[in-house]
C-alpha cells in the first residue's frame, strides 16, 4: 500500500480543483480566513477584566460531605470536651433546640511544615505540602443536601439548572488550546445531581464540560473510524477541498469557513487529546509521586496526573470529582469510611501539588479542594460512630495560582460548629476563583431571559485575605 | 466597530430610560433633609449639567436601587458619605477626587462608567464635573426640575414603545422600477433597501430554492428527483405549487412542532427528582403528537394558544385538546417546590406567547419594563389556583392488550387508592388532634423552613407542608371574614406582651360581631383569653368536642347496625365537622388530588411510599402497548384563593394581596380582576384577544425568524424596553394584522413570507442584474451593501443557515434510507435504531433533561429547562468530531455507500455521480469528478476482512438462576461505541445502567438482572482449555463477582474479587457444538467500582465431528480463540473508500448549510 501524506496527496489529486482552495490548502489557511473564523469562535483566547494571577484551574470536589473536624480544622477542645451535652440550634435540616453529644474526631493532628498548620492524620502527605496551600476553615454554604449542595458549589444556585463554573470560565476565557475542550470534568461516576454539574445551560453549548471517564475511552469519539490517521488526513483533504469549492461558490460567509476549520481542529483533537491521556511517557519517578502504577488507567491518581498533563496543554478549567454519587464520603453511619477515601486521595493530590511546584505551573495554576459541606461534631449519642451534613461551618483548601500560601484562613468556634471569623460562602468562592482568573465575578455576565446573570447570582465577594 | 455600536445601541438607550426613571422617582422623594453641601448659584448648572449626567451614567449602579462599592450619587448626603473607601469628591482638589480619577482613568478595571456598562465620559462631561466640585460641589436641596413630569416622561416611553402600542395597518410602500412582481412583503422591503441606495440580489437558483423551501417547511432534504422535476417545471405557478405541497405535508408538522417544542421547553422527563418518583412524564409525547397534528391541521393559532392554556375550560367535553396542556405542565419539577413550578409556567407563557420578561418581577418590579411585582403576583394566583389532574382515556376494549393494560392500570390505582386512603384518614386523625399545634406553629413559619425533601419527617412531628397550609387557609379565611376563625384572626394581631391587656377589648368587638361569628366560637369566648396559647386551646376544645360527639354518633351507629350518618345534627356543629373532615381548603383534610398537588402534607415514609405506587402507576402507563392517551391537565381549584406578593420572591416574607388579573402593559387602565376560577381562561383569552399587541407581533415574528434566519425584531422573546426595535415595524404590523385577520392562520403566514421576492433572493453577495444603483460593477456594488448593511438587517440577500441538529440527523438517515415514517408515540433514544434497524425522525427521539446527551448540547440544541427564544450557532471542533467518528454517522456513511453499489458492473466514475445526486441533488463539477474518483482509486479496496474466529462471541447481559446454574434472560446489548458494547449511547443507560463489556473489561449492571456476561459459543464439539486471569483494581467499593459458567456443567468457578485477582483456568472441558461458556460479572452488594479486567482464551484441544468449523481455519484443533484480540463491535469496523466519500459528503457545508 502507498503511503501519502497530506501534501503529496493534495498536490496529486487537487490539479482540478480551484485555485483558490489549494492555495488555502497548502497555506492552511490564509490570515483573513483565521480572522473571520476566530472571530465567529467563542473559544478564542480572551482577556480577563484585569491582569489575572492564575491561567486555569483545577478544581477537586470530594463528594458525600468530608468532615472538617476530622481533616483540616483541629479542634482540641473537641477532644476534652467528648460526650459533652450542647445544645444544637438544628438537627437534620429541622431548625429547634436539640441535645446532642460533642463526639471526638477519632484521628489526631499534627503540625507541618514551617507554617505548623495543623493537619489529621487523614492527610499526611498533604500535610507535608501544606506551606503551600491556604486552608479555609470557615466555610459555609446554604444547603445540606447532597445534590443541592453540590449543585450550589458548581453553579451558585441550588434550584435552578444554572451554567457550571467551569463553563463561565470557558465563556470568559475562551482556551488557549483549540486542540482540546475548554473545561473537562474527569468524573469516574456521575456526581449527584448528573450531568447538571457541568453544563453550560443558557451559555452557549461549546463551553459545557466535556466528561472524561476513566477507563478504555477516556473521550468518546477520538478514534478515527478509518484505517489510520494518514487515511483519515486525505479524507479530510477532499472534504477541504470540497468545502472550499463550495465556499466560493456561495459567499464568504464566517460561519462555513469556521466549520472548515473546526474540522482542522478536530483532526488535532484526535493526536492530541488521546496523548493527554496517555501516561506512558511519565517516568517512574512521576508515578510515584502520583501513586500510580504503570498501565493503570484509573485511580484517583491517574485522574491528578491527567490533569497535570491537561494543564499543561492548556485547558482552562478541570475538575476532578472525588468518586461520585455512591461509596463517598457521606460517612453517616461510621466515620471510619473517611479512612480509606483520605488514602485514595492523599498521595495523589500532595503529588499534583509538588509536581505543578516543580515543573513552575502552580504560580499559574489555581488548585481548588472542596466539598459539599461538612459534618456534625456532635451526634444523638455519644458513642454513634458516625457524622451527619453540616453545612454551617466545613474545610477547603486553595493553593497556587495567586492564592497566600501556608495561611489558615477562617475560625470556626472551639467545637467545630460554628463559623467565629472570616467565614467563606461558596459564592465567595466563586468569586475569588474568578478574581484570581482576571475575571470580576459581577462583570461576568450573559443576557438571558431579560436579566443579566452571572455565577454569583446577586452574592459573592472576593476574599482579598487570601489573594497574594 | 460600526457593528457593535449598532448593535449596541439600543441597550444603551434601555439603560438611559432605565435611569431616567430612576432618576425621576428620586426627584419626587427628595427630602427635605438632604441638605445641600454648600449652598451656591451653582443650581443651574448643577440641574443642566451635572444632575442629568449623574442620573444617566452613574446612578444606575449608584443610586436607589443598587449602591456598588457603598456609592450613591443621588443625594447630597450620599454625596457626602462618600463609598466603602470615604468621599468621593475633594472640593478642594478636584482633579485627585475618586470621582474624576474613576472617569478619567484608561485602565479599564478602574475607569467609571464600566466599559460593559457604557463609554467613556466626554471631555465636556469630566470639565463639567470637575468645574462643579472645584466650585464647591452644591447640591441644590430642591429639584427645579417640575415634579411629576419625569413620570409623565416614563410613562410616555412606556405607551410609545414600539412593542406595547396598538398595531396599526401600514400602507403598502409603492415602488418604482421592478422587474419582479413584488408581493407586500417585498414592497416593505424593498422600500428601505433602495432608501439605503441597495436592492435585492439575484433570485437564488432553482436547486438552491427547493432546498431551503423544503428544509423551512419539512425539516428535510428534496429528493434528486424532486429537484429535477421542479428545475425542469417552467410553469409560473411551479414554486407555488411546490410551497402548497410542501404545507401540506404531513412533515410539516414535524418540522414546525419542534420549533414549537423549543419555545414549550419540551422534555420527555422531570428534570432532577428524588429516586422515589418517575422521573418520565407520562404525558409528554402525548402533547408532542397534539403540537405536531395542531400544525398540520393549521389549527388557527389563537385557538392553538387558547387551548394551551385553558382546553379544560374551553372544550371540556373534548378530551384530546387536553393534551394541549402539556405547554404548562411539562415543565421542569423543580423537585417539587411550588414558586419555582408557578415561575417556570409564567416565564414559558410571558416570554413565549407575550415576548415579555415577566419572570423579572418575581423579586422586584421590573427594572426596564412596566411590569410591577404585583402583575407577577396577579399571574402567580391564576397558576397557583389551578391544579395537575390525570386524565385517563381508556383504549378500545376487547383486544387482550387493551384488557391487559386496562386491568393492569386499575390494579395499580386500587393499589394506591388504597393506601391513600388509609394514610389519609390516619393522617388526618393526627391533623384533628394537634390542630392547638398547628394553629401554635403558624405563626412561627421560619421554624418550619422551606418545603425541603432533606427533612426526615416523622409521623409523630408536625408537617411543614400542613403548618404552612393552616397558615394558608387563615390568610383566606381572613379574606373572606370566615365565621369560625374571626375570634383566632382578631387574637393573632396582638403581640404576646401586649396581648393581657388589649385581650378584654377585643374579647368585646368579637362580642358586638356576634352575628359573623360561629355560635360556638362565640360561646368560648365569653372571657377574654390570657395569651394565644390559650385561644389556640379554646379553639382545640371547640373541635374536639365536636370530634367526640361526632365519632360517638358513628360509634352508635355502627353498634346499632344503623347506616353510617351522613351529618351532625345541629348544624352549627356540622359547620365544624366540616372543616374537620369534608372541606377540600380544610388544612385538617388532604385533598384527594394528584402526588404533585398534596405531597407536602405527609411524613417522609408515607410520601415516599405513595410516590413508590404512583411510580408503578406511571411505568405502567408508559410501557402502555396499546393506544390510550394520557393527559395531565390542569383545572381550576375547587377553593380559590387571591395571591399575596412575596417580598423579594421569598414565599416566607409575604406582602400584600393582589387580585388575579391580567399584565397592566396589556391590559391598561381598563383592567378588571378575574371573575371565573383561577381566572386562566380569562388569562388565556386577554393573551389572544386580537387587540393585544403582542401575541400576534411575537409569533409572525418568530415564523419570519425560522424562515429569514434572524426575526424582524432579533430577540424574539423580549419585546421589552430594551429590545432592538424591529428592522421593519410596518411590515411587523402588517403580517400581524394581515394574519389576525387571515384566521390567525400559520399557514397563510407561510405563504406569504415564502412567496416574496425577499425569501427567493440568493444568499451570495452579489446584486440582481441591472439594479445597480449607481452602475458600479458588481463587485463594487457588493463591497458598498456590506458597507452600509454588513448584517443584512434589510435583506439585501438571503441568510445562509446551517442545519439545525434535527435537521442533520434527519437528512443523515433519509439519504441512508433508513427512515421510519411512523408519526407520533413514544420517544426513543436518537441514535439506537427501533425495530428492523430503522430510525425515527429527531422529533420523535428522547429528550432527557437530566441526563441530555452530550451531542445534541455539542449542536445547540434547545436548553429544555426554559423556554428557548432561538439556537445558539456555535461551531467547535466536537461537531466536527462526532461528523468524522461518531458511529452513528459512520454507519450512515455505510448505508449510503451500499445504496451505490447496485448494480456491481456500475464504474466508478458512475457511483460518484450517483452519490452526488443523492446528496447534493446535482452532479459533480468535472473537478469534483476527478477528485473524488482519484480519491476512490487512490485506495486500497480491500479493507482487511474480520476474521472468522470474531463470530464465536457475543456480548449481552442477564441474570444467573441459582439453583440451576445456568443464565437465565440472555440478551444482547444493543449498542455499541467503537470500544464498547453497552445499554444505549451513553453510559449509564436509562434502562441498562452500567452494563458494558469491551476487549478487556467487563463491566456488570446496577443490579443482579444485568450482570454482564462475555459469551463464548463453540462452533463445533470437543475439547477446550480456558485460561484467563481476572483481576479487580479498585481499592473502593466493595468488589465484583465473577463467574465462569458453561451451559452444560453450570458455575465451574465463581469468585468475589476486591482489590484482587483470581485466575480462571480450566484444563479439560467438553463442548458439544452450540454449547456457550459465559464470562459473568455480576454486582457485589453495592454498585461501585464493578468491573474486572478480564479478557480470557480458549483453545480447541481436541475436535469431534462438527457441522461447521471456523472460517478459514485450517486445523481443526489448536484454534485459539481470544477476548482481546477477537473484540468487535458494530462500529469498529473502519470505513472503506466508499464509505468515507459518502461521509464526506453527508458532513460538507453544502450538504448541511443552506444557501
Amino acid at each position: 500500500m502507498r503511503h501519502l501524506d497530506r501534501r503529496t496527496w493534495l498536490k496529486q489529486s487537487s490539479r482540478g480543483l480551484s485555485a483558490v482552495a489549494l492555495t488555502g490548502l497548502l497555506a492552511e489557511t490564509n490570515q483573513a480566513d483565521a480572522d473571520s473564523a476566530r472571530d465567529s469562535d467563542p473559544l478564542t483566547a480572551k482577556h480577563g477584566h484585569f491582569p489575572a494571577t492564575a491561567d486555569r484551574v483545577i478544581f477537586v470536589y470530594s463528594t458525600g460531605g468530608v468532615s472538617q473536624v476530622d481533616t483540616w480544622d483541629y479542634k482540641p477542645q473537641l477532644y476534652t470536651d467528648h460526650g459533652k451535652k450542647i445544645t444544637a440550634s438544628r438537627w437534620l435540616n429541622k431548625p429547634g433546640e436539640f441535645e446532642r453529644f460533642l463526639t471526638k474526631p477519632r484521628w489526631a493532628f499534627k503540625q507541618y511544615g514551617q507554617s505548623g498548620t495543623w493537619v489529621s492524620d487523614l492527610f499526611p502527605q498533604l500535610g507535608s505540602v501544606v506551606d503551600d496551600l491556604c486552608v479555609l476553615n470557615a466555610m459555609v454554604c446554604d444547603s445540606d443536601g447532597h445534590d443541592k449542595g453540590t449543585l450550589a458549589a458548581h453553579t451558585g444556585s441550588a434550584q435552578f439548572a444554572r451554567p457550571s463554573h467551569g463553563a463561565w470560565v470557558s465563556y470568559g476565557l475562551g482556551t488557549v488550546n483549540q486542540n482540546l475542550p475548554s473545561f473537562m470534568v474527569i468524573a469516574p461516576q456521575p456526581p449527584y445531581s448528573g450531568a447538571q454539574v457541568w453544563a453550560s445551560d443558557f451559555l452557549p453549548g461549546c463551553h459545557q464540560g466535556t466528561h472524561v471517564v476513566p477507563g478504555v475511552e477516556p473521550l468518546p469519539y477520538l478514534k478515527p473510524l478509518v484505517g489510520s490517521a494518514n487515511l483519515q488526513g486525505i479524507e479530510l483533504e477532499l472534504l477541504s477541498a470540497i468545502n472550499r469549492d463550495h465556499l466560493e461558490r456561495t459567499s464568504a460567509d464566517a460561519a462555513l469557513e469556521a466549520r472548515i476549520r473546526s474540522f482542522e481542529t478536530a483532526f488535532g483533537m484526535q493526536a492530541e487529546a488521546p496523548e493527554a491521556f496517555d501516561l506512558s511517557q511519565e517516568t517512574d519517578e512521576t508515578l510515584r509521586l502520583y501513586g500510580i502504577d504503570r498501565g493503570a488507567t484509573q485511580g484517583f491518581g491517574w485522574q491528578c496526573l491527567v490533569a497535570r498533563r491537561l494543564a499543561e496543554r492548556g485547558v482552562r478549567f478541570i475538575e476532578l470529582i472525588d468518586v461520585g454519587s455512591a461509596n463517598n464520603w457521606d460517612s453517616h453511619g461510621d466515620m471510619a469510611a473517611h479512612e480509606p477515601l483520605a488514602k485514595a486521595i492523599d498521595q495523589p493530590l500532595a503529588g499534583l501539588i509538588r509536581d505543578l511546584k516543580r515543573r513552575g505551573m502552580l504560580d499559574r495554576t489555581l488548585v481548588v479542594w472542596t466539598t459539599e459541606f461538612g459534618r456534625t461534631p456532635f451526634h444523638q449519642s455519644v458513642d454513634h460512630p458516625g457524622r451527619e451534613h453540616h453545612n454551617l461551618v466545613f474545610s477547603s483548601w486553595l493553593a497556587g495560582g495567586g492564592i497566600r500560601s501556608g495561611i489558615v484562613h477562617g475560625k470556626s468556634d472551639e467545637h467545630g460548629i460554628l463559623p467565629v471569623q472570616d467565614s467563606v460562602h461558596t459564592h465567595d468562592l466563586h468569586a475569588t476563583m474568578l478574581h484570581c482568573l482576571g475575571l470580576d465575578h459581577e462583570r461576568l455576565t450573559y443576557r438571558h431571559a431579560g436579566r443579566d446573570y452571572r455565577l454569583t447570582d446577586v452574592a459573592g465577594r472576593v476574599v482579598r485575605e487570601v489573594l497574594v | 466597530m460600526l457593528q457593535t455600536t449598532f448593535r449596541d445601541a439600543p441597550r444603551v438607550i434601555g439603560k438611559v430610560i432605565c435611569w431616567l426613571r430612576f432618576a425621576l422617582t428620586l426627584c419626587l422623594f427628595m427630602t427635605p433633609q438632604s441638605a445641600p453641601l454648600c449652598a451656591g448659584a451653582d443650581d443651574d448648572f448643577f440641574e443642566t449639567r451635572i444632575r442629568p449626567l449623574l442620573v444617566e451614567r452613574c446612578q444606575g449602579c449608584h443610586g436607589e436601587k443598587k449602591q456598588w462599592a457603598g456609592l450613591r450619587l443621588d443625594s447630597a448626603n450620599a454625596l457626602q458619605q462618600g463609598g466603602e473607601n470615604g468621599p468621593v469628591v475633594d472640593t478642594n482638589s478636584p482633579n485627585e477626587s475618586e470621582l474624576i480619577i474613576r472617569v478619567m482613568s484608561d485602565d479599564d478595571s478602574i475607569r467609571m462608567p464600566p466599559p460593559e456598562v457604557g463609554a467613556a465620559l466626554t471631555a465636556d462631561n469630566v470639565r463639567d464635573l470637575r468645574h462643579w466640585i472645584a466650585s464647591g460641589a452644591s447640591w441644590p436641596e430642591k429639584s427645579s426640575l417640575p415634579t411629576g413630569s419625569g413620570l409623565t416622561d416614563v410613562e410616555r416611553a412606556f405607551k410609545e414603545h414600539w412593542a406595547f402600542r396598538p398595531m396599526e395597518m401600514p400602507t403598502v410602500p409603492a415602488i418604482k422600477n421592478l422587474d419582479r412582481k413584488p408581493q407586500a412583503i417585498d414592497a416593505f422591503v424593498l422600500y428601505k433597501l433602495q432608501a439605503a441606495g441597495l436592492s435585492f440580489s439575484q433570485p437564488a437558483d432553482r436547486r438552491t430554492l427547493i432546498r431551503r423551501a423544503t428544509y423551512d417547511l419539512t425539516g428535510l432534504p428534496p429528493t434528486s428527483d424532486e429537484v429535477t422535476a421542479f428545475v425542469s417545471d417552467q410553469s409560473t405557478d411551479a414554486y407555488e405549487r411546490l410551497i402548497d405541497k410542501l404545507l401540506a405535508s404531513p412533515h410539516y408538522g414535524e418540522k414546525w412542532g419542534r420549533i414549537w417544542l423549543d419555545i414549550a421547553r419540551y422534555a420527555d422527563t422531570k428534570g432532577y427528582v428524588y429516586a422515589r418518583e418517575e422521573r418520565f412524564f407520562t404525558h409528554a409525547s402525548m402533547y408532542r403528537d397534539w403540537v405536531i397534528k395542531a400544525f398540520n391541521d393549521d389549527l388557527p393559532y389563537d385557538k392553538f394558544v387558547l387551548l394551551q392554556l385553558a382546553a379544560d375550560c374551553v372544550s371540556p367535553e373534548q378530551t384530546d385538546a387536553l393534551a394541549a396542556m402539556g405547554f404548562l405542565t411539562l415543565g421542569r419539577r423543580f423537585l417539587g417546590v411550588i414558586p419555582d413550578i408557578m415561575d417556570d409556567r409564567i416565564d414559558v407563557v410571558s416570554r413565549g406567547l407575550l415576548g415579555l420578561t415577566v419572570g423579572c418581577a418575581r423579586c422586584h418590579d421590573h427594572k426596564y419594563d412596566p411590569i410591577p411585582t404585583a402583575d407577577y403576583y396577579s399571574l402567580y394566583g391564576v397558576f397557583s389556583n389551578s391544579i395537575e389532574r390525570e386524565v385517563f382515556v381508556p383504549p378500545a376494549m376487547g383486544s387482550p392488550a387493551a384488557d391487559n393494560y386496562v386491568n393492569g392500570l386499575r390494579e395499580r390505582e386500587q393499589t394506591y387508592h388504597d393506601y391513600f386512603e388509609t394514610q389519609r384518614s390516619e393522617a388526618q386523625t393526627r391533623f384533628r388532634n394537634r390542630i392547638v399545634d398547628y394553629l401554635m406553629a403558624q405563626r412561627e413559619l421560619d421554624k418550619y423552613p422551606e418545603l425541603t425533601f432533606s427533612q426526615i419527617i416523622a409521623k409523630a412531628e408536625l408537617i411543614p407542608g400542613v403548618v404552612h397550609r393552616w397558615a394558608a387557609f387563615l390568610e383566606r379565611a381572613e379574606q373572606t371574614l370566615d365565621p369560625i376563625f374571626a375570634a383566632w384572626i382578631a387574637f393573632a394581631k396582638l403581640n404576646d406582651d401586649e396581648f393581657a391587656t388589649k385581650s378584654p377589648s377585643v374579647m368585646q368587638t368579637i362580642q358586638q360581631a356576634s352575628l359573623t361569628i360561629h355560635p360556638r366560637v362565640l360561646a368560648a369566648f365569653d372571657t377574654p383569653p390570657t395569651s394565644a396559647k390559650d385561644v389556640a386551646d379554646r379553639y382545640g376544645k371547640i373541635f374536639s368536642t365536636v370530634d367526640q360527639a361526632w365519632t360517638e354518633l358513628c360509634d352508635r351507629a355502627n353498634k346499632d347496625g344503623s347506616p353510617t350518618p351522613l351529618e351532625l345534627p345541629n348544624a352549627d356543629d356540622e359547620s365544624l365537622r366540616k372543616f374537620l373532615y369534608q372541606n377540600d381548603d380544610s388544612p385538617c383534610v388532604i385533598p384527594r388530588e394528584s402526588m404533585a398537588t398534596i405531597e407536602w402534607l405527609w411524613d417522609t415514609s408515607t410520601v415516599e411510599e405513595l410516590w413508590k405506587k404512583q411510580g408503578e402507576i406511571d411505568r405502567w402507563v408508559l410501557q402502555r402497548p396499546v393506544d390510550a392517551p394520557h393527559y395531565v391537565a390542569l383545572v381550576d381549584q375547587n377553593t380559590t384563593y387571591e395571591p399575596r406578593i412575596f417580598r423579594r420572591g421569598n414565599p416566607a416574607n409575604k406582602g400584600t394581596v393582589v387580585p388575579r388579573q391580567f399584565l397592566s402593559v396589556i391590559a391598561g387602565d381598563k383592567r378588571q380582576p378575574f371573575q371565573r376560577g383561577s381566572g386562566r381562561l380569562e388569562m388565556a383569552r386577554a393573551i389572544v384577544e386580537p387587540t393585544n399587541p403582542l401575541t400576534a407581533r411575537v409569533w409572525v415574528n418568530r415564523v419570519w425568524q425560522n424562515h429569514f434566519g434572524r426575526g424582524l425584531v432579533e430577540t424574539p422573546s423580549d419585546f421589552g424596553m430594551r429590545s432592538a426595535p424591529p428592522s421593519h415595524p410596518e411590515l411587523l404590523d402588517w403580517l400581524a394584522l394581515n394574519f389576525i385577520a387571515n384566521n390567525w392562520s400559520t399557514r397563510w403566514l407561510h405563504r406569504t413570507m415564502l412567496l416574496s421576492n425577499a425569501y427567493q433572493q440568493s444568499s451570495s453577495e452579489t446584486p440582481s442584474s441591472g439594479q445597480t444603483p449607481d452602475g458600479k460593477t458588481s463587485t463594487g456594488f457588493q463591497s458598498h451593501a456590506n458597507e452600509v448593511d454588513p448584517e443584512n438587517r434589510l435583506l439585501w440577500r438571503m441568510n445562509p443557515r446551517r442545519l439545525t441538529f434535527e435537521e442533520m440527523r434527519d437528512t443523515m438517515i433519509v439519504y441512508a434510507d433508513e427512515v421510519d415514517w411512523g408519526m407520533g408515540g413514544k420517544a426513543t433514544d436518537a441514535f439506537t435504531p427501533i425495530a428492523g434497524g430503522r430510525y425515527r425522525r429527531s422529533i420523535y427521539g428522547q429528550i432527557d433533561r437530566q441526563y441530555l446527551p452530550t451531542v445534541l448540547n455539542v449542536f445547540d440544541f434547545a436548553n429544555p429547562d426554559m423556554h428557548s427564544p432561538q439556537r445558539n450557532e456555535t461551531t467547535v471542533p466536537q461537531q466536527a468530531l462526532f461528523n468524522l467518528n461518531h458511529p452513528f454517522v459512520a454507519g450512515r456513511a455505510r448505508a449510503i455507500a451500499g445504496r451505490i453499489q447496485q448494480p456491481a458492473s456500475v464504474n466508478v466514475g458512475d457511483r460518484v455521480r450517483h452519490l452526488f445526486e443523492l446528496i447534493y441533488q446535482r452532479p459533480p463539477t468535472p473537478d469534483q469528478l476527478a477528485s473524488a474518483t482519484e480519491f476512490i482509486e487512490l485506495q486500497p479496496q480491500a479493507m482487511p476482512k474480520a476474521p472468522g474466529l470474531q463470530r464465536d462471541w457475543s456480548y449481552g447481559y442477564g441474570s444467573i438462576d441459582e439453583a440451576n446454574q445456568r443464565i437465565k434472560n440472555f440478551d444482547k446489548l444493543p449498542y455499541s461505541t467503537s470500544a464498547l458494547w453497552q445499554g444505549g449511547a451513553q453510559l449509564p443507560d436509562g434502562t441498562l445502567g452500567w452494563v458494558h463489556i469491551g476487549a478487556q473489561t467487563i463491566h456488570a449492571g446496577n443490579d443482579k438482572d444485568h450482570s454482564a456476561i462475555r459469551r463464548w459459543t463453540a462452533p463445533r464439539s470437543g475439547t477446550i482449555r480456558i485460561r484467563s486471569s481476572a483481576a479487580h483494581e479498585h481499592p473502593q467499593g466493595d468488589g465484583v463477582r465473577g463467574i465462569l459458567l458453561s451451559s452444560r456443567s453450570g458455575i465451574v468457578q465463581s469468585n468475589i474479587l476486591f482489590n484482587s485477582q483470581a485466575r480462571f483456568d480450566v484444563e479439560q472441558l467438553e463442548v458439544q457444538a452450540g454449547d456457550t461458556i459465559d464470562f459473568v460479572v455480576e454486582l457485589h452488594e453495592t454498585l461501585s467500582y464493578e468491573d474486572l479486567t478480564w479478557a480470557p482464551t480458549i483453545t480447541l484441544t481436541a475436535s469431534a465431528e462438527g457441522p461447521e468449523g471456523p472460517a478459514g481455519a485450517d486445523d481443526s484443533t489448536n484454534i485459539e480463540w481470544d477476548a482481546d484480540r477477537d473484540f468487535q463491535t458494530d462500529d469498529s469496523g473502519v470505513l472503506n473508500p466508499w464509505e468515507q466519500l459518502a461521509q464526506v459528503l453527508i458532513v460538507s457545508n453544502e450538504c448541511m448549510f443552506l444557501d
